[in-house]
């Protein structure tokens, strides 16, 4: 084989294999997080009394807690881990998009405004980024456990068991991350990662980049 | 001419030809379907739907392998359920005969008011083939909850009796019973009816 034709047959294919991976390193492959299903739809009460629905949360980012009113221990870690991601918030470029977090309650009868005033306060929720909210029994039934599954049954003794969970919704009402209880340490890392990749997409919303992101979801590149 | 320059210039002639074909016949093939809503690519088939319409009982499960448009309104509604019936009449006349595979149900939000007589007629005022639905009022807050649809009564005038205030979206389910894209209520007949055809093949 004459020199020239090797220069053909190893030049050519490894010149293709460089660009190749030039642009790998250049146009990232692009992160989504799934769009699960859709959250429910609700209507409930907050601590100051006000309605809070399905519809204020439209536009923006919400993250859901839940919780009842004498849980203590049992809802200290999850409490510090919507607590961290609050605080972490700033960190994230959400664009225009607001960031709220709604804290449902599974125990109207014991959680009254004035209880969930008092909850909100030691939580250090503030009625306007972190609300609280709870509703009609058969509702939140409806809610909490057939729409976002999260369970919970009362015990004997008036306390609930419950499986923590927390999960994220986008502004079109659509679930796209579900975060069961496993270390804390790491669930808050793990949300504000997320949200991260979700601003990323509602920044690329429009224009061709909007094309490439659609295209992701197809191709289900989750992380 | 050389045959050199014979080669050269059919070699161009053959090239720009393909290259129009591919332009104009080809690429469009490939270009991806812009959707006017929210798709989600859910792993979860569409919460079921069990509701009563006048010609009896409905059940998303009836509609296997046909696409369903699945709208949440009332009778009572003063102006968005009307447009948004409207709307979907004329998208369904714009797919034309495709249509026949396209069912188009409204779910009562006001099943105190609503009965399927009173949507029957309602919803064919719109269009003969839409289904109206309701169930009693345990069911429809599951059903309406389950897709993400707000609803609340709230106070109106004399003359309009009590309002209900709810999440106006259309939603998609294809021919698998998965829900597939959200519409908002803001969008022309012209965009409903190119993502249905979509999901239509």
């Amino acid at each position: 084989m004459s020199t020239r034709r090797l220069v053909w047959w190893i030049g050519i294919p490894g010149a293709l294999l460089v660009l190749g991976v030039m642009a790998f390193a250049i146009f990232e492959p692009i992160q989504v997080l799934p769009r699960i299903r859709l959250a429910p739809g609700y209507h409930l009460t907050d601590q100051s009394g006000a309605s809070i629905t399905s519809e204020d949360a439209r536009g923006k980012i919400t993250l859901y807690s839940f919780r009842y009113g004498n849980c203590g221990d049992d809802c200290d870690s999850i409490d510090a881990t919507v607590g961290e991601v609050r605080d972490r918030v700033g960190e994230v470029d959400l664009g225009d998009t607001d960031f709220q977090i709604v804290t449902i309650s599974f125990d109207p009868e014991r959680d009254t405004p004035a209880a969930l005033t008092a909850e909100a306060a030691s939580l250090g929720a503030d009625g306007d980024q972190w609300r609280l909210a709870t509703g009609d029994p058969s509702h939140l039934e409806n809610v909490v456990r057939a729409g976002f599954k999260v369970w919970y049954e009362e015990r004997d003794d008036g306390s609930f068991a419950f499986d923590p969970t927390l999960v994220l919704v986008d502004g079109w009402g659509v679930i796209r991350g579900e975060y069961e209880y496993q270390t804390l340490d790491t669930d808050a890392d793990k949300i504000i990662r997320h949200l991260d990749i979700l601003g990323e997409e509602i920044r690329n919303a429009s224009g061709a980049a909007s094309l490439a992101y659609e295209a992701a979801h197809f191709f289900l590149c989750y992380p | 001419m050389t045959r050199t320059t014979k080669i050269i210039l059919s070699t161009v002639a053959g090239v720009v030809v393909l290259g129009l074909i591919a332009w104009f016949f080809v690429l469009p093939r490939f270009q991806p379907h812009v959707f006017h809503g929210r798709v989600i690519q859910s792993n979860q088939t569409a919460p079921s739907l069990e509701l009563q319409s006048a010609d009896g009982t409905v059940r998303l499960s009836d509609f296997e392998g046909e696409v369903v448009v699945l709208y949440f309104g009332y009778t009572f509604c003063p102006d968005v359920c009307p447009i948004t019936l409207a709307k979907l009449d004329r998208a369904m006349e714009i797919i034309g005969d495709d249509a026949e595979d396209v069912n188009v149900i409204m779910v009562s939000v006001d099943p105190q008011r609503d009965t399927p007589e009173m949507l029957k007629e309602y919803v064919e005022h719109f269009n003969p083939d839409f289904i109206g639905v309701t169930g009693d009022p345990e069911t429809i807050d599951r059903v309406a909850t389950m897709y993400g649809v707000y609803y609340e009564a709230e106070e109106g005038t004399e003359a309009t009796g009590y309002l209900v205030n709810h999440t106006a979206t259309v939603m998609v389910i294809d021919r698998d019973g998965y829900l597939k894209l959200v519409l908002p209520f803001e969008g022309t007949a012209e965009e409903v009816a190119s993502d249905i055809e979509y999901f239509l093949g």
